[in-house]
Parts: C-alpha cells; structure tokens; sequence
C-alpha cells in the first residue's frame, strides 16, 4: 500500500505535472552504450569457411617465405671441426685434465679441407659444448660499472670469488672475465699465412658503451690458479675485442663466439693448416671445442631452423585446410542447426 | 529525581511482559543494568549523557580515518593469502639466494597494494561525504525561546526540536507535543522495518501543551531511560515533569530514521543522538558472502602453488645432480668453499640444492598471478556499478528504482544459481488487493474473469471474448468489480436488497481501517493494516456506502440509495467493540449501535470460522455460499465470509461487562478476550462472501517459466495458507496439472486428532511419525516416477509444521533427497527462521548454489542464509534491502540479473581466470625450461623489469576489457534461449577439464616461444656473423611471448570491441616502447647492464623479423586448431545460438525488435495461466494477512514478539480518551 503514502504518490503524479521536478528526482540510469553493455562489436565465429581460408593464408605466406630462408641459409658454407680429443697427444688421453693443467708444450696442428668456394668475409668461431656460461653463479660474477669507468674500479661486489686479489679489485672482476677462453688459432693456407682480423668482432653497443676506454686490466689472473686467458694491461678494455665477446655470456650451455675474420676468399678444394694452442680447459667438465669456419648470407650463419619451421608450419597449414575440408565435407553439420543444442538432445551432453 | 526502585518495579513489569528475549533487527546486546538520565532544555546537566556519546548527533560510517588508513588497509590487504605469498616471496627475494632484482617482486606487490588502496580510499570517502551531508542537514532546536535552525551534527541530548511534516527525525526523541489537538502523530517507518503503512504516536497528555516555543522552554522535564539498544519496538523510561512521575512506552518514542507524515509539526526533546540510537545501533553490515567460484579459485591457487614447489623440487634434484666441481669456470672451488675438501664435499652438495628451492621458488613466482585478485575486483566492481546499477532493462519506472548491487562480490554466483527461494507476498504477487467477486445471500455477482479462470479457458481451446464492460464501471486502486446488478444502487431490485444492505453495512464498518485526507470519494486514502481490508472498504465505498471519518468510537459513512435512489445521508455508528483479528480467530468483529438504537455485531472472517457459528436453519445459504467459495478459490481469489447478528441489549451489557474485565486483565489478556469474543460471536446470520484478487506481480509467471527453462528450480516459501500458497503456484506456473504433487501437511486426521486430545508429547511423537511416514512414502513414489522415462515432474507441498519435524536431523536427508528430485517446492506457512533453515538445508546439504528473494523484513534470515541475497527494494521497506546482495525493483527483473548479468559476469571471471592462469603458467614455463639448460642453477631468463612488468604492464589491460566487455550472444539472445544459463549451472567454464584444456596450451605455447627461438639463435646472426648473448634471446622469447598472449585474448573473445584493439594493440606497443627506452638507456645506479641495447641489436637483424612472424603464428596455431575442431564436433550451445543469430545486427536495434514482438505482460500472464489446472480444486482460498501475523510465528518459536503499539489497526479499540472530532 505504499503509494497510498503522499511521497510515493506524488512522486507518481510528478510525472506528468512537474516533468522537470522529475527529470532531476529520476534515478533512471542514463542511457549510454558502455553501461547498456551495447558497444559495437565484431563477433567472429570460427566458421568452416574462416578455419580454412585461415590455413591456406598462412601457407600461402610460409611456404615462400620458408623457401627463401633456405636457400639464403644453403649459400652460407661451413666448416666444423671438434679438436678436444685430437689435440691431446694419444698418451695423455687417459688423463686429459692432468695434461691441460701440466706444462707441456700444447700447440696442435688441424688441417681442413674447403668444401666449396667461400666468399670473404669468412667468419672464425670457437665453439664450446656444455659449457654453463649461463649458470647463475657465473652470469651475475661480473661488474658493468666497472667495465665501463675507471672511478667505479671498487665495485666487485658482485664478483665473488674473483673480486679482488690481495685487497686490490681485479680488473675485469668476475668468473666471466677470469675463465677468458684462450685457445689460439693461427691459420695457413698452403704455407702461406692466412690474416685473422680480431677488429670488429663485438657488438658495436657493447664496445663503446659498456666498456670504457681508459679502462685498463689491473691485478688480472694473479690468483693462485689462472683460469684463461690474461690480458695486456696496456689496452684498454674497449680494445680487448675477445673479452667483450666472450663476456656477452650465451644463452645455451652449447654456444658459439666470433674469433676473428679471414678477408680473403678460400677456394674449392683448399686446404687449410690450424696451428692452435689447446689451452683452455674444457676436460674437467667434459665439455667439446669446435673450430668453425663460416661465411654468411644477409640471414646470417647457416642455419635451417627457420627455414624448416616455416615450411613445416606452412605444409601443415596446408594440409589442415585440406583435412578441415575433408572434414567438413565427410561429417557436416548445418551451422546453427538447433538440433545440437544440448536441451534439445537426449539428456545428458555437456 | 526518580526513586531507583521505582525504576526496578517498572522494568520488573516489563521483563514480565517480555518472557525471553526481544525482537531485533540485528544480533542482540545485552541491555546495560542501568538507566541514563536525561534533562530537558538544560545542556549543561547532560554533561554525564554527553561524555558517554563523544560525537554528539554526528554518526560516522566510515572504515578508516587519516591516521589509521595506511595501517589498517594494509592489514587487511595482507589477509588475503595471495599478498601474504607475495609478501614472503619479497622479503626471500632480498636475500642473497634470490636470482633476481628485489624490485621484479617489490614492484607488482606495491602496484596491486597501491590500486587496492586507492580503492578502499574512495570508497571511504564516498560514505564519508554521505555522513557529512546527513550530518550537516539542518534541524530547528530551541534557543532562547526560538527555534533556530542547527546541522544535525550539533543537536545534544535533551534538545527540545521541532520537527516539520515529511522531515526526519534526526535522532531517537521522546514524543511531546504535536500540533494535532489529541497529541498524535503519523510517522512513517519504511526505513527502518519496510512497513509502508503510517503508524501513530501518541504523546503523554501532561506534555501536550509543550508547542510553542515560549511554552516548550519551560518546559524541564528529566527523562529517566534505559541505556541505548538497539531493540526497536521496546522501550522503557519516565519522564518526570514538576515532581509527577510518568512512564513512557515506545508509543512515546520516534526514531530516528523515520519521518513525520500527515502532521504540519511536532515538538520532541532529544533522548539519543547520533551511534546511541536505535536505528544505528542495529545497523547491521551484510555479512560479507564469498563466492563459489572464488572458492573454487582458491583451489586452483593450491594447486598451481603444488605444481610450483613440484618445479622447485625437480629444479633441485637436478641442481644437486648437476652441480659439480669439476666446471671449475663457477668458482666453487674457490674461496667459500675452500675449507670443504674431501669428505665435506658431500655435505655441500644437499646444501646447494636447499639454497636452490628457494632460488626457483623465487624465480618462478610469477606462476601464481599477483594482479589477479585485484583485476578481479576491479572488473567487478565496474560490472555491479556500472552494469548492474545501471542497466535500463532492470529499472522499474513506477516506482522510480534502478537495481542496485550493495556488493561486487557476488556478480559471478549470479551465474551459477540453481535454487531460488522465493517469498510469496510481495514478491510474486504485488500485495495489491482488488476486489473482484462476491457472493450475497447466495447469489454470485460480479462477471470478470480472472486471469486464472482465462487461462483456464484458453487452455481447454475456448475463446474468451472480453466481455464489454458495461459503462460506467468503477476501476481503480482495490476495486476492480463489475456487475450493473450492484452497482450505482441496482442491489435494491435484487431477491434480497436487505441482505445487500448488510453486506455492505458490513464492509463499510467492520474493518480497522484509517482514512486520511480529504473526505470526498475521490480523494479520501485508506489506510489499513492489510491490502485485503482497504479493498473490502474501497468496495463498499463504490457501493454507496462511503467509509469518511473514523473517531476512537465512531464510524461514519455516507450511505446513498438506502432508502430511495439517488438519496444520499450522512450515518454515524457507534462503534462499542473490537474483537480483533489474529490467526488463531482467523475472524474479526465489531459490535455497533445504528443512531436509531439497533444493536448489531458484524462479522468477516475465514469461511470454516464463520460456517461454525451460523445460526441453525441457513444450510440452503450455507451450501450455496460454500460452492460460490470453492469456485472462488479455484479461480485464484481470496475469500472471506460476512456475517451479521442482532444483539439484544440486555444480553449485549452482561457480555460486555466480561468484555471489559477481559480487557483489563493482567494475564493472558489475549487468551481471555479470545475466549469472551466466543460467547457472542454465535448464531450468526451468513450474509455472503467477498472474492479479492491478489494481483500477481507483472511478469512472474513468465519470469518463472524462463527460469524454469534455464534449469533454476524455484521454491515458494511463504507464511500464507496452504490453499493460498498451491494457488499463487499454480497461478505463477510452478505447479501444474501434469505434475506429480506430494503434499505434506499438518492437517491430517491423525494429527487433527492427537491434537484435540491435547498432550503436547503426544502430538509431537505423531506428528513426527506422520511426517517420517510421508516423507519415506513421497519418496519411494517419487524415486519410481524417476526411473520410468518421461515421468512426469513432480512438485512437493509441505507445510511450515511438518517442516519443523522434517528438518529434523534424523529426517533431514529424506527431504532433502525428496525434495532435490522435484522441480517445485512450496512451503506454507513457514516462519522467518524455517525459510533460513531451508535455505541452508539446500546450500549446505545439497551443496547447489542457492538465491533468496524477498521483501519484508520475515526474509531477512533467509536472505541472509542463502548465498546470494536479493531484496525487492522500491514498493516495500528497505528491510530486506539492506540485508540483501542484490536490490531490484521487480521480481520479473530476476531473469536480467540471472541470465544476461550473472551469466555474463560468470563467463567473464572465468574467462579471466582462465586467462590469468594461462598467461602466467606459460610465462614462467619458459623460464622453467630456461632452467634445464642452466645447470638448474635458477639463473633467470628476463630482466628483472621485463618481469615484474610482465604481470602489471603488459598483460594487465586486455584481460579487464575481456572481463569487462566480454558477450557470447546478446543480452536478448540469453533471455531468449535460457537453457544457456545451464552451462553456468553445470559450471562448464570452471571445471578441472577446461583448466587442463589451458594448462597444456600454456605448455606447448611455452615450449614454442621458448625452443623456437633458442634453437633458431645459435650462429651468427647478421651478415658480420656476430652471435647473440644470453639477453639477446631472452628478449627475443619475451617479445614473442608478448605477441603471443595479448593475441591470444582476440582469439578466446566473442566479442571483439575497438577496446580490445586498442588495449591489445597497446600492450604490445607499450612492451615495444618500454623496451626502446629501457634498451636506450644506462642507468647510473650499479647494475647489470644486461639488456643495454639488446632490442636494438635484434632489430638490427632479419632473423629478429622471421622470428617475429613464426613464433606467434605457431604458438597460437593449436589454440586455433583446437577451437575449430571443438566448435565443429563438440560445440557448445552458445555457440550454436551465435550461429543461428550469426547475419542478425547485435545492438540496441535488435533489442527494440525483441520487445516489440515481446507479448505485454498481460498477454504473457495469461498465456502462463494457460497451463493452469482444469478440475476445480477444492480449496476455496480463504486468505487474510493479519497485522500481528508476525507476532504469531515469533511466539511459535518461543520468542516474544510485542504488538507494535502504534498499530493502525488497534486504533480503534483506543478508547482511553474522551470524544473529540477530529479536526482536518
């Protein structure tokens, strides 16, 4: 009987004599798409029609595209060779750890042969195989203040256990900069010596920004056991190519680094002799060396996997399309066909 | 100064009268010993009241205020376990163990505080500016013998105000004066119990004259009162003017909260303010309700956190495999380690691997999504506020009410619901009585139809004209009657006009009805305790017998064509006694004196009430009444017999002496005046029967079978009459012919019987025997309709005694079991506290997701029991409103909040949940695989920005606008095809299967991103033949994993707003920006400058752009394919009504079509009915809602629930005062 009382009456009467009064006593909710849940929307449905036509696009893209990756990557030769073992005189095979920890003299000669005709520039790679450069220990024992300014020399922190020697930071700190990889590779051709140019093999970035020019290697590999390569104190780090390479750690324990670039081009059937230096320990952990001659194509090294993928992935499109075909047309159903609604099946569904 | 024992003998009286406990709105406080003393127009001696109540009237509503917000909020932001988990994940990650930057988890943690925070501000200031502009509106109190205008906030206890017509009482006021002559009063009290009918208040005649300033400045009176409660319809005190001591009973009390009606002003002195009075005192939070899914989500929570430590645990078993000293390039030889040798060796081993768990504890914490509880939030809380609140198709014009969600918590449960216990009056009817039928001296009259009786009819293939009504015909509010044979005084050329006469004699004087305003037929308004009785007054006035002014002993009506036609005359009768109405008597009468001296006692009450007392010799009237009553009852209408009765002066005194001395008894008063009304009301005259239609409300029926469809099952649970109940569910289509009943009821023989023999053990021991040999049988039944295919449905009855017995915890699981099995359920005659038992029978027991609906403050319980509450705000108070979830305006708008709101926002949290989950796992299962190829050293894969960004900046928009603006069809389309609701019933979207379904796309779309990209960035990388690092292909994976995800939302939405390109599109562009940047950069401070100009170092390369292309296409092509294929072979049924209504516009246009071809309300109601019973029932409706209906059950239950004094109804037994007219 509430509107036997005079406020909701009148609040009923308002409506036509004082429309005004009204308006402004509503609590009518405004109109407006947002809060009617009325915008404007496209409702797409996965009709048979854009499943396949979904498909075929995307072949129709990979496919090609998938190709011209390949054949980029087919220009591209390469010449791997895993020298650990070989390099290891055959009676100190048994005891490989004790070698490369001992004195002897460990130069080794590899000698390889051109299987085509490679374009300079030909790119020098040494390629380490289960070799955690991404180990959490090892990535984060490194110091970039330092690396770039001689005032933040003092910051090791983060370096333990190779922070500093004898009170004095060592620099470059770190793990990453103390297991500097140090095999050397000198390469001839037919006794002539062939120029391996170490300029320009880092990241421009990572060069003239992280490592500073008048940072210069201080109390390096002093400790009691040395664990790669030393460093001319004398050059500065933004000089010192093979470090700034080598400390971009890798992602993946198996990883490649850039040594240097031959500028000449090797032809079909040429032999090439490697004098190396086998130092750099890799035998305690069992882990493989490769040496590896490259050229490259626009892409990059050689490297197939794109290239597959997208014409795997692009195949399989294609195929998709068709068997979405085959199985819209073997098991058809009317789109919208009210008889697969579940109330309108026998009981149960989902 | 009052004696204390005084005080003593008074409220030894009142705990006399209040056996137990009294009836609250909220929990109960135990009542301070002691009294409080107030003094009238004397602030200063209220110092001691006043430094009790420090706030003065200002009430305060608000959580926090400056000093404890930050404390407090963020207290109750650590309750949540998932902050606390962040919490610890950031103190370890300040530790040396952690592999990454403490900011990657302080950053996310603070961001998600910060926006909780803020939220919780403005919410509090929104209440907090609600409580100043209550606080700052203005009263007039007297000072210096003027009224003069103050804000609330400054009024003091004992303040004298006066307070206008239609104002607020600003607080609890001890009731002097009022400008009515008799010192009454009409206030309104809809805010605080929802009764909408004006109650009176009466001062103490010693302080009437206390109005006029002058006057009321005098006045100094102590008012010596109990300590503020929160019991409304109790109080005790006195008040103590010039050395007399005077009780004071709520009859003197207006509170605050309620308004003055009908009054130009009344004068009051303050006796509470502000947080002491009553109202507040019972304000009463909602107890806040969690919902299902959110339960569920803990759940899933548990489990990602096993699926975590699980990964840890894999991480540090291969730790400790892997670690060794032999890759000695680690240093682990070195240093900290150089003491172990040898032996010692070992021990490190297992102490690596300890440090590790933690170290990928830590790393792969973003697996448990951070943002997730408060995306949640935020996308709910936009749904109820701005969805909800302000959706047009739920806003009742009528009466002005928008729905209103009172908390976002519940918008998902909406989706879910499976049982709705709904109350009856109110709910489904619109309590509005129309006087539709009646039945004099055996003569049917009146030739409507009723909607029923037409449903009837169509369904049988009959065709009903509408049949003209003749000209003239009276319709309006309560009376909607037509028959020329009665109507503009044709009764006179009836068989029997003398018959007639009485009859409306009858309906014009019997009643305890009010009326107010001016005294003209047009414009005079009935006020009555129940909607039945302003009908029965309506129709005797559209008879010619005007009901216009009522004194405490008088009753006048302008009677026209009595003695010749078109005569009108002015009548005054006596009225000499009330026999009140109550559920036991189920009649009422009233004894009055003609002005010619005739001495007549006029009766109305339930048909078996009346028939027993009819005077021998009428059984041809009786019988023919009584078929008249049965067609009635059938045809949906409440009926109530009339009846009159000569009274013989001498034999009227003697009794009325008995009457007198019943009345003024002590003890069991009720009972006694029961037992003296029985001495003459006997040998009756039968006169008729009146037939009232209980209007339903617009759109049930249809409503009901919509929610039927969509797989709710609703039951009625009601305090009324079980003819009334079964016949409201047959008219609301929840009960049909094809059904199978099973009816319970306490009415049985046996139990009849037992009952008569008296010994209370006795009837419980039978009526539980009945009730447990029913139940088993119904069962059995019930069990075998099961079994046989296309049985028919079946529909229990059971009433509110036999309930009580059943739910008896040795029976509780048969009823449950029985009452699962039926599609409908009725309960009749249940008390507040049987609807909440229900309820939790069925949540608990049955564990379904449960909804109450109600209005009145007797659904308060259930309300509260069910998981979600809804109050039918707008026609009635706000009793149920403010206990309830969900406010709506119309039961009909059920099917909005369920199917379109609740079903959406279900979808959506679940499509969010899903997606957080997804987006989660298949970030951190990168990082997961990162960690096999690491010596599972917990080396981390991103940068510490790239992470803690991921969660927060990256992903953060797309999923709120998919939880926000996600639609599978149509809000018409949902309300059109309800079955759709089932799939939130059976909970399809948040099932074990569909998170499988999510954790291997996670999986594969992690493996993609994740070996694509390292597998493919191995050799040199541009045409100089430089190679990538570690951060190089890390943020080559986090980039494609970007890409990845914020596509994926496009393919998970149905519907793709410019919102979602926008937002989706600005992710990725934002991760690109933020990538530019931070590459650019050097930051001064000492860090790793592990991704300085990684990005662009990548885009320097035609791998980065291959790349690009591949990963994504291929990480979302399974999703694709797996969607396909779902839609082609296993669709669901959305998904098939998106295709039947693929070509059709979806907008507002659509809508408008929807309605236009929508049938009226009307239409549909008859078109329900259409399903109605074809036999006659053999109930005849009987129904009368009486005032102290509620006052009946709480005294059932043991609880004493006093009259409210100021019941319109006992007016007119207020006698206490001499004659005087009234004045208008």
């Amino acid at each position: 009987m509430s509107s036997n009382t005079p406020s909701s009456s009148a609040a009923a009467a308002a409506g036509s004599a004082e429309s005004s009064a009204a308006r402004r006593n509503s609590k009518r909710p405004k109109y407006s798409k947002f809060t009617q849940q009325e915008l404007p929307a496209c409702k797409p449905i996965l009709t048979p029609g854009w499943v396949i036509s979904t498909f075929l696009i995307i072949s129709v893209i990979f496919i090609p595209l998938g190709v011209i990756y390949l054949f980029a990557s087919q220009d591209v030769v390469e010449i791997v060779d895993r020298y650990d073992t070989e390099c290891i005189p055959p009676s100190d095979r048994a005891n490989k750890v004790a070698y490369i920890q001992g004195a002897a003299n460990k130069s080794c000669t590899r000698t390889l042969t051109v299987p085509k005709e490679m374009k300079q520039p030909i790119y020098v790679y040494y390629q380490l195989e289960n070799f955690y450069q991404n180990h959490r220990r090892y990535v984060k024992s490194r110091s970039d203040s330092q690396l770039r300014s001689v005032k933040d020399e003092n910051q090791i922190d983060a370096c333990k256990p190779e922070d500093d020697f004898g009170g004095q930071p060592i620099v470059p700190c770190g793990l990453i900069a103390w297991s500097l990889f140090n095999d050397t590779y000198t390469l001839s051709r037919k006794n002539q010596p062939l120029a391996v140019n170490k300029k320009g093999i880092a990241w421009k970035s990572d060069k003239e920004h992280k490592f500073g020019k008048n940072v210069f290697p201080k109390n390096f590999q002093k400790g009691n056991i040395t664990g790669g390569a030393k460093l001319n104190p004398n050059i500065p780090l933004s000089e010192q190519e093979d470090l700034i390479v080598w400390m971009r750690t890798a992602a993946l324990p198996t990883f490649r680094k850039l040594y240097g670039k031959i500028e000449s081009d090797l032809h079909k059937g040429d032999t090439i002799e490697v004098n190396l230096q086998n130092n750099y320990n890799t035998y305690s952990f069992s882990g493989k060396k490769k040496l590896v001659l490259s050229t490259t194509s626009w892409l990059g090294g050689k490297n197939d996997f794109l290239g597959i993928a997208y014409l795997t992935v692009g195949g399989i499109c294609f195929v998709l399309a068709l068997a979405f075909t085959v199985m819209y047309l073997v098991k058809p159903r009317r789109l919208g066909d009210p008889t697969y609604l579940s109330w309108n099946r026998i009981p149960g569904g989902r | 100064m009052v004696r204390p024992g005084e005080l003593s003998v008074d409220s030894s009286t009142n705990h006399l009268r209040t056996p137990s406990r009294t009836v609250t709105l909220g929990r109960i406080q135990p009542q301070a010993p002691t009294y409080r003393t107030v003094y009238c127009n004397d602030r200063d001696s209220n110092y001691l009241v006043r430094l009790k109540c420090l706030h003065g009237n200002s009430i305060s509503t608000t959580k926090y205020n400056v000093f404890t917000f930050l404390p407090k909020g963020l207290f109750e932001q650590f309750r949540r376990i998932a902050n606390i988990y962040f919490l610890g994940i950031s103190c370890l990650s300040m530790t040396p163990i952690s592999p990454v930057n403490p900011i990657t988890n302080v950053a996310p943690l603070s961001m998600v505080l910060l926006v909780s925070l803020i939220k919780e501000a403005f919410e509090d200031w929104k209440r907090f500016q609600n409580d100043m502009s209550i606080n700052n509106s203005t009263v007039e109190v007297l000072q210096d013998q003027l009224w003069v205008p103050i804000p609330w906030r400054k009024l003091q206890v004992g303040d004298i105000i006066k307070i206008k017509k239609d104002g607020f009482f600003p607080a609890d006021l001890l009731f002097l004066s009022s400008i009515n002559p008799d010192g009454i009063c009409y206030v309104e009290t809809a805010n605080l119990d929802g009764e909408t009918n004006l109650k009176i208040r009466k001062a103490l005649e010693r302080t009437w004259d206390y109005l006029t300033p002058e006057k009321a400045s005098e006045f100094n009176g102590e008012i010596q009162c109990e300590q503020p409660n929160n019991s409304l319809y109790t109080f005790t005190g006195n008040l103590i003017v010039e050395k007399q001591t005077l009780p004071l009973s709520p009859d003197q009390l207006l509170l605050r909260g309620c308004s003055l009606r009908n009054t130009e002003y009344i004068v009051g002195a303050v006796i509470f303010t502000g947080h002491e009075t009553k109202v507040m005192m019972n304000a009463m939070n909602a107890p806040s309700k969690r919902s299902t899914l959110e339960k569920k989500l803990d759940k899933l929570i548990i489990t990602i956190f096993c699926a975590l430590v699980i990964m840890c645990l894999i991480g540090a078993i291969g730790c400790a495999i892997v670690t060794d000293r032999d890759h000695f390039y680690l240093g682990l030889h070195k240093k900290d380690c150089e003491y172990r040798n040898g032996l010692t060796y070992y021990l490190l081993v297992p102490q690596i691997a300890f440090f590790t768990f933690f170290t990928l504890v830590i790393l792969f914490s973003t697996i448990i999504p951070i943002s997730l509880y408060v995306s949640i939030e935020m996308i709910k809380f936009i749904q109820s506020t701005q969805f909800i609140n302000r959706d047009l198709h739920m806003y009742h014009v009528e009466t002005n009410t928008p729905a209103s969600a009172r908390t976002s918590n519940l918008n998902e449960e909406l989706g879910q619901v499976e049982y709705i216990f709904s109350d009856k009056t109110g709910t489904h009817t619109r309590n509005l009585m129309e006087f539709f039928k009646c039945s004099i001296g055996g003569i049917s009259y009146g030739c409507g139809i009723t909607e029923i009786e037409r449903g009837i009819a169509q369904r049988d293939g009959l065709k009903i004209h509408e049949e003209q009504r003749s000209t003239g015909a009276i319709r309006e509010k309560g009376f909607n009657f037509d028959d020329p044979r009665l109507m503009r005084g044709g009764w006179r050329n009836e068989p029997n006009p003398n018959l007639c006469k009485e009859f409306f004699r009858c309906l014009a004087i019997c009643h305890t009805v009010l009326p107010e305003g001016d005294e003209s037929p047009e414009k005079i308004v009935y006020q009555a305790a129940s909607p039945d009785e302003a009908a029965l007054v309506t129709a005797a006035k559209n008879f010619g017998f005007f009901f216009y002014r009522r004194t405490p002993t008088m009753v006048s009506v302008r009677e026209s064509h009595t003695e010749q036609m078109g005569k009108i005359q002015d009548v005054s009768y006596e009225i000499l006694n009330v026999l009140e109405f109550n559920s036991t008597r189920k009649r009422q009468s009233v004894v009055c004196r003609y002005p010619d001296g005739r001495l007549v006692l006029y009766c109305k009450g339930a048909d078996t009430v009346i028939f027993e007392r009819l005077a021998s010799g009428m059984d041809d009237v009786r019988k023919v009444t009584g078929e008249h009553l049965e067609h009635f009852g059938s045809s949906g209408l409440r009926t109530l017999c009339l009846a009159y009765k000569d009274l013989n002066p001498e034999a009227y005194d003697s009794w009325n002496e008995r009457f007198i001395e019943a009345k003024s008894a002590l003890r069991d008063r009720e009972k006694k005046l029961d037992e003296v009304a029985e001495l003459i009301e006997k040998d009756l005259i039968l006169i008729g029967s009146t037939a009232i239609e209980d209007k339903l409300q617009e759109g049930v029926p249809t409503c009901i079978e919509t929610l039927s469809r969509a797989g709710v099952k609703i039951w009625v649970l009601t305090g009324d009459k079980m003819e009334t109940a079964i016949n409201i569910a047959y008219a609301c289509n929840l009960i049909n012919n094809e059904m199978k009943q099973f009816i319970i009821s306490s009415e049985t023989n046996a139990i009849k019987e037992a009952e008569e023999r008296g010994n209370q053990v006795e009837i419980e021991r039978v009526i539980k025997e009945e009730v447990k040999k029913e139940l088993k049988k119904s069962l059995e039944e019930a069990q075998q309709y099961l079994r046989t295919v296309g049985g028919p449905k079946l529909a229990l009855v059971i009433d509110g005694k036999c309930l009580m017995y059943a739910l008896d915890p040795a029976l509780r699981i048969t009823l449950l079991s029985l009452s699962l099995n039926c599609t409908s359920v009725v309960c009749c005659r249940v008390s507040p506290l049987q609807k909440a038992q229900v309820t939790s029978l069925v949540r608990k027991g049955a564990k379904k997701i449960t909804l109450s609906i109600g209005d009145g403050a007797n659904d308060v319980s259930m309300i509260q029991a069910a998981h979600v509450g809804v109050g039918i705000s707008g026609m009635e108070g706000m009793q149920a409103v403010m206990a309830s979830d969900f406010a709506i305006a119309q039961f009909r708008f059920l099917t909005d909040l369920l199917l379109v709101h609740g079903r959406w926002s279900y979808l959506r949290i679940c499509k969010v949940v899903m997606y957080f989950f997804y987006k989660n796992l298949t970030f951190t299962l990168t990082q997961f695989w990162f960690t096999f190829r690491t010596g599972f050293s917990g080396q981390r894969f991103y940068d510490d920005w790239f992470q803690s960004l991921y969660n927060v900046f990256f992903t953060a928009l797309p999923v709120i606008v998919l939880g926000l603006f996600e639609k599978d069809v149509s809000a018409s389309l949902s309300k059109r095809y309800p079955e759709l609701y089932r799939e939130g019933i059976r909970n399809s979207f948040f099932k074990w299967r569909v998170v499988a379904v999510w954790a291997s796309s996670a999986v594969y779309q992690s493996l993609v991103c994740y070996l694509f990209v390292t597998a493919s960035a191995f050799d040199g990388k541009n045409s100089s033949g430089k190679t990538f690092g570690l951060w190089d292909v890390s943020t080559m994976v986090f980039t494609c994993l970007v890409i990845a995800v914020n596509l994926r939302i496009l393919l998970m939405s149905n519907s793709i707003t410019r919102w979602h390109h926008i937002t989706v599109g600005g992710s990725i562009l934002a991760w690109l920006v933020f990538a530019f940047v931070y590459c650019g950069i050097m930051t001064p401070r000492d860090r790793n400058e592990n991704v300085y100009f990684v990005i662009y170092v990548l885009m320097s390369t035609f791998y980065f752009y291959f790349t690009l292309l591949l990963v994504p296409v291929v990480a979302l092509l399974a999703d694709f394919i797996y969607q396909g294929v779902e839609r082609w072979f296993l669709p669901y049924d959305y998904q098939i009504v998106q295709e039947i209504h693929r070509h059709e516009p979806d907008s507002s246009n659509a809508d408008q079509l929807e309605i236009a071809n929508e049938l009226t309300p009307e239409e549909a109601r008859s078109y329900a009915i259409s399903q109605l019973p074809r036999e006659i029932s053999k109930h005849t409706g009987f129904a009368f809602d009486s005032p102290g209906y509620e006052s009946f059950f709480a005294s059932q239950l043991g609880i004493y629930a006093p009259q409210k004094a100021w019941d319109v109804a006992r007016r007119a037994s207020m006698r206490s005062r001499p004659k005087a007219p009234k004045k208008n």
